[in-house]
């Protein structure tokens, strides 16, 4: 059997259910990884061996008396640290939750187990998710698998997810994402990381950020395990008030593997020419390469909206962030990275004016994305402007001049937190020093299968997504 | 467009009136962040929008 870390989440699904592997070996495989490589790479911060073991015995019983089984059946995952797991810690990356065990899974969490998911474990984070680099200085800077010699920036704020799915210490993985925390990682790892359409999943039981900003979604290997995963989570819950209704598609069946007859807008202004020139050239490809699958590929200029989305995103993210913080800011401000706690204070200085105004012209990006995707089946964009920068990088420059590693990181996956729009980043290349290049598909609301087949066709169409780190 | 630039008197009053007592050292740390907050705003007021337009609060959802 080949190397079952490095197997699929829709693989190992079938590997189980067809009795070719045992639930119990998967889980193994997984966790004598994790125990080699995860104290070089950081990307856990709970382990549950224990728990996971115990799980996969009882999964392996019940196929062997032949008892239904759900579509994960058996699969392991992990969790980045901000879901509440029932009688597991759940420390948000925070000193201050350290040992903060909930009572109850969150409703995401609830849904993996049915379907039959195994967790792993609770993987690393930004403090409060409030960061896109990925550094911790509680539990650690993730590092990104892709360079042995460096110490590159994982990308944030779910570093764990990104590094623990890349070198193969979980198949997949849920994120959140707020301004980008599912697909900067998914970017600077190499990996494949789906932000729905907001009120597709639910965040009931999840640490929030911003609220109305927060998107949950799943981090995988392929867009054929994204659909897997989604289609386990996704759906109206009553716990979360922002949940739709509509129904849940068949997200696996929408993959045809074909992009032809899709219109493609590839947005070339504010977006491929604020990228690095690897950057625009690998995402040039592959605009290419759908092209030559059949899609019809032309450009769309949304700029105009783009550079509204800095001054609409913060106050909205640094009011509400504020909100849920600030009796802890008040209580034990001393517990928080510095870095962590200032960025929370400037939340203080925003007025009930200027939120309101944000989320007026949150409207404007909303109604500019959603004229674009009237003409377009998907938009094509870079996930990120640059490839993982060195951990200690503060100053890179973009394709338009110079920018503080922070904004560069956010600036191409924020406006789709604003407008709600459900965004997907997969591997569209390497650089010739090896790092992964991200590709960022977004779509019309609720109509991820339309972006993860076009996800999935490109991984069809080429063999990025299939490389792999060399570690150990 | 330039920083606006915000004195400690300022960032102490605007803290109490948002209901937290800051020490002035905590103050000065974040006064850069305070200032590139303010440039967004100085930003976010120059946008032009109409004037029926609804802010988004939860949006979409069927």
């Amino acid at each position: 059997m080949a190397e079952l870390f490095w197997a699929s989440m829709t693989e190992l699904a079938r590997l189980i259910a067809t009795k070719a592997v045992s639930p119990v070996e998967v889980v193994r495989a997984h966790l004598d990884r994790i125990a080699t490589l995860d104290p070089g790479l950081e990307a856990y911060i709970t382990v549950c061996p224990e728990r996971a073991l115990d799980l996969a015995r009882a999964a392996e019983g019940a196929l062997m008396v032949g008892q239904p089984i759900g579509p994960l059946h058996g699969v392991p995952y992990a969790l980045k640290d901000l879901y509440d797991t029932a009688g597991i810690r759940t420390t948000g990356g925070s000193r201050i939750f350290a040992e903060r065990v909930p009572q109850a899974d969150a409703t995401v969490a609830r849904r993996l187990g049915h379907a039959g998911a195994i967790l792993l474990g609770k993987l690393n984070m930004v403090e409060f998710a409030y960061g896109p680099e990925g550094l911790n200085s509680h539990y650690g800077h993730s590092r990104n698998p892709w360079d042995r010699a460096a110490h590159r920036m994982a990308g944030g704020s779910s570093s764990g997810s990104g590094v623990a799915v890349a070198a193969g210490l979980a198949p997949g993985a849920l994120g959140s994402d707020t301004g980008g925390s599912i697909r900067i990682p998914a970017s600077l790892c190499g990996i494949t990381g789906l932000k729905p359409t907001y009120g597709r999943v639910s965040r009931s039981g999840v640490l929030p950020l911003a609220w109305s900003m927060d998107h949950v979604g799943p981090m995988t290997r392929s867009a054929a395990d994204c659909a897997l995963m989604l289609g386990a989570i996704a759906g109206y819950d009553a716990a979360d008030p922002s949940t739709s209704v509509l129904p849940v598609p068949d997200y696996a069946a929408a993959l045809s593997g074909t992009v032809k007859g899709l219109r493609i807008g590839l947005l070339r202004a504010f977006f491929l020419e604020g990228a690095t020139p690897e950057v625009r050239s690998a995402v040039e490809a592959a605009a290419a390469t759908l092209a030559g699958g059949g899609a019809v590929v032309d450009e769309v200029d949304l700029a105009a909206v783009m550079t509204h989305a800095a001054a609409a995103s913060m106050p909205i993210v640094a009011c509400e962030a504020l909100a849920y913080h600030a009796e802890l800011l008040r209580t034990r401000a001393a517990e928080y990275d510095p870095d962590i706690a200032r960025r929370l204070r400037v939340g203080a200085f925003v007025s009930g004016m200027h939120y309101v105004r944000a989320q007026q012209v949150r409207a404007l990006v909303r109604e500019a994305v959603d004229a674009a995707l009237a003409r377009h089946d998907v938009l094509l964009a870079p996930s990120t402007p640059i490839v993982a920068p060195a951990v200690d990088a503060r100053e890179v420059t973009l394709g338009d001049g110079p920018s503080d590693v922070r904004s560069a990181l956010i600036r191409f996956t924020r406006p789709f937190n604003l407008s709600g729009h459900p965004a997907c980043s997969l591997p569209c290349g390497f650089t010739p020093a090896g790092l992964p290049v991200g590709l960022q598909l977004v779509g019309r609301p609720f109509d991820e299968a339309t972006v993860l087949r076009v996800a999935d066709a490109f991984q069809h169409l080429t063999d990025f997504h299939a490389r792999r780190p060399v570690l150990g | 467009m330039t920083t606006p630039a915000i004195d400690l008197d300022s960032l102490r009053r605007g803290a109490r009136l948002a209901g937290f007592d800051w020490s002035d050292a905590e103050l000065e740390e974040i006064r850069p962040q305070v200032e590139n907050a303010l440039r967004l705003l100085r930003a976010l007021e120059a946008i032009p929008l109409r004037e029926d337009a609804e802010p988004t609060t939860l949006y979409r959802t069927v």
